[in-house]
């Protein structure tokens, strides 16, 4: 059987998706870039300026699909999906890379001990009612006890006995451990140590209660293990000094009162600023097309679907 | 500078928390600012420039006084300043003078501050509207293509593709649909210009450049008889034909700052992306299995049960080296009994 003439007609009806260069075209899918290192043709381009520009883009470009073409796919709605390889080309960044957030006093000993992270449900099943209601928040499974409408109390009570506002408390107490652990970790963070703070604080009431009596301590008890008070060692600048250094102190002391530090009556700190909140929030939620503008922070890469 | 800002509510907390740093970044929003003149044919390309850069774009419809290559200027610090208050890291600033007609300055922020700048000038120029062909759908993502040897070759013009994709395709994605690419952004020049008269001009002699010539195009995409589709250009517009001018380089310190990676994650490390993968793989199980080089063996050294009879060499070695054993043993005894005796003495 003689194909050639089918051949031949299927070459007539399609025009070549090859491409021959000299050296061959850099494609970069990940930022669909092609870069054609080839020199520029002078004969072609000074013959039609529009024709040779329009002739290598197209060359480009047909490369540039032929390799995104070649990529694995993945189906969605609106067609297939090319999933494109990280880029290769290096570009500089507009901000800094974001800092790892420092870890909780939790997720310290978690590590220590390879606790893995669990997330728990924000739901749970309840017996009773037969549904999932909330662990807490409204309706939550943790005000069941201060909400139901009859409570038992045990024989012995007292008079004042509640037992909602015991639950309640307990609840309470709960919520507040955690709010002050929560700003223990953001005072670690800081990195200050809570402890150091607060052993200051005590040794420096210490003090002032030890020489607070009538003969500023001289007759107390002395303690075992207590460390004798040290007082403000004076020192006193030399009579006669240069010029030049008198100078230096009178305007170093001069400027020390004037400061902002030593100041009695501080100006109150101007509340505006130039950056317009309302304003930042309507242009994120313009460029996103109305969506929340952390949720675009919040799904990362996941925003190349569809027609872009 | 500004102050920064406590939310007073959830919705301002997002719209801060949005502008935070991210690992993989968004585009860069582009700010274009007219200079103190501008005139038809700037004014015209920043508009053609914006609506291609669009919804990633603020225009400045007031003029500004700003000359970004004046170290004496303020306009470092208006950039600075312009750059926190837009959310912005690239601005196109269009200002034309009797000694400089036509300018275009390119400036590229890292961490609200001024990262690197390039200036052209615009020799000639094809509106959007004036070519009457169908248009690209605003904010879709173009193919670029760049082509010449001399963006490999000419740090000039390295910067200036990199400015490019930085201005149009900066984003990072991990999928796009194929259907969906619409136009392409070419960017070419002239025939280079023999070097020996580029060196003899000096640095500051732009004429030996060659000309950029910006085109974009639609695409169509025809069957081909084959997976890939034949492709056909039309010219959108703009075209733009462009001539370098001025231009700071980013200063290293910062540059190196501004091409950190983030770290790759251990998936990611699976599959073998950001090294070289040899001799690594993962099995059907899901394992990653490595394959390790132990040298050659040599089995003549291999250590077998040890036996009297099948020791080799010859003789009289042999017998000298039973000899030395003999003395070995001996000096052993002595030791383990002054170790004995010290041990004794220790316990007394």
């Amino acid at each position: 059987m003689d194909v050639s003439g089918i051949i031949a007609s299927n070459a007539a009806k399609y025009q070549p998706v090859e491409v021959e260069k000299e050296t061959p075209l850099e494609v970069d899918p990940g930022l669909l870039l092609v870069t054609d290192l080839n020199p520029i043709d002078q004969e072609g381009y000074n013959a039609n300026l529009e024709e040779h520009l329009q002739s290598l883009a197209r060359d480009g470009v047909q490369a540039l699909l032929a390799s995104l073409f070649s990529l694995p796919t993945q189906r969605s709605d609106e067609g297939p999906l090319a999933q494109l390889p990280p880029p290769t080309t290096a570009l500089p960044r507009a901000k800094p890379l974001p800092k790892p957030k420092p870890p909780t006093k939790w997720e310290q000993f978690a590590a220590a001990k390879g606790i893995q992270h669990r997330k728990r449900d924000k739901r749970v099943w309840d017996e009773e009612r037969q549904d999932w209601v909330n662990r807490w928040g409204r309706d939550g499974k943790n005000k069941q006890v201060e909400e139901q409408w009859i409570t038992e109390v045990p024989a012995n009570a007292d008079v004042d006995h509640d037992p909602r506002k015991i639950a309640r408390d307990e609840r309470k107490a709960k919520v507040a451990k955690n709010e002050k652990q929560r700003l223990g970790n953001i005072a670690r963070a800081q990195g200050a140590n809570p402890r150091g703070v607060r052993k200051e604080e005590i040794e420096r009431t210490l003090t002032t209660a030890r020489i607070s009596t009538a003969s500023m301590g001289k007759f107390d008890k002395k303690l075992d293990g207590e460390k004798k008070v040290r007082g403000v060692k004076r020192k006193f600048e030399p009579t006669e000094k240069s010029l030049s250094e008198e100078k230096n102190t009178s305007l170093a002391l001069i400027s020390k009162m004037g400061s902002e530090a030593k100041k009695m009556r501080r100006e109150p700190a101007a509340e505006e600023s130039v950056l317009n909140v309302r304003k930042a929030v309507r242009f994120a939620g313009k460029t996103r097309g109305g969506a929340a503008p952390a949720r675009g922070a919040a799904r990362g890469r996941g925003r190349g679907k569809g027609k872009r | 500078m500004l102050r920064t800002i406590k939310p007073k509510n959830a919705r301002s907390k997002r719209a801060l928390d949005a502008r935070l740093p991210k690992e993989v970044e968004d585009p860069r929003t582009t700010v274009f600012v007219r200079g103190v003149h501008t005139g038809d044919v700037l004014n015209g390309v920043m508009r053609d420039l914006m609506a291609l850069k669009r919804p990633h774009a603020i225009a400045f419809s007031k003029k500004n006084d700003i000359h970004p290559f004046d170290a004496a200027s303020t306009s470092t610090a208006s950039l600075e300043f312009w750059a926190q208050k837009n959310d912005a890291s690239l601005f196109v600033i269009g200002q034309t003078t009797k000694k400089r007609p036509h300018g275009l300055t390119f400036v590229r922020m890292f961490d609200n501050r001024v990262l690197d700048m390039l200036e052209v000038g615009i020799e000639s120029w094809v509106s959007m509207a004036d070519i009457k062909t169908p248009k690209s759908t605003p904010g879709n993502k173009p193919l670029m293509h760049f082509a010449s040897d001399l963006f490999d070759t000419n740090p000039r013009f390295a910067q200036l593709k990199s400015m490019l994709i930085s201005l149009f395709n900066g984003e990072v994605i991990d999928s796009i649909c194929l259907a969906g690419l619409e136009h392409v952004i070419s960017v070419s020049l002239g025939p280079s210009v023999p070097t020996s008269s580029s060196a003899t001009a000096g640095a500051e002699d732009f004429s030996a450049l060659p000309t950029v010539h910006i085109r974009t195009y639609t695409a169509r995409l025809l069957a081909s008889g084959t997976r890939v589709p034949r492709v056909e250009l039309t010219p959108m517009g703009p075209s733009l034909d462009m001539k370098l001018r001025r231009h700071t380089p980013p200063d290293p310190e910062l540059l190196k700052h501004a091409m950190q990676k983030p770290k790759l994650k251990k998936t990611d490390i699976e599959k073998g992306v950001g090294q070289k993968r040899k001799n690594k793989e993962v099995d059907e199980m899901g394992d990653l299995r490595g394959r390790i080089h132990v040298g050659k063996q040599d089995l003549n050294k291999l250590q077998t049960r040890k036996m009297k009879g099948l020791k080799g060499g010859d003789v009289e070695t042999e017998e000298r080296e039973g000899e030395t054993e003999g003395q070995e043993e001996q000096e052993e005894e002595q030791d383990t009994d002054r170790r004995k005796k010290k041990r004794r003495r220790d316990s007394d």
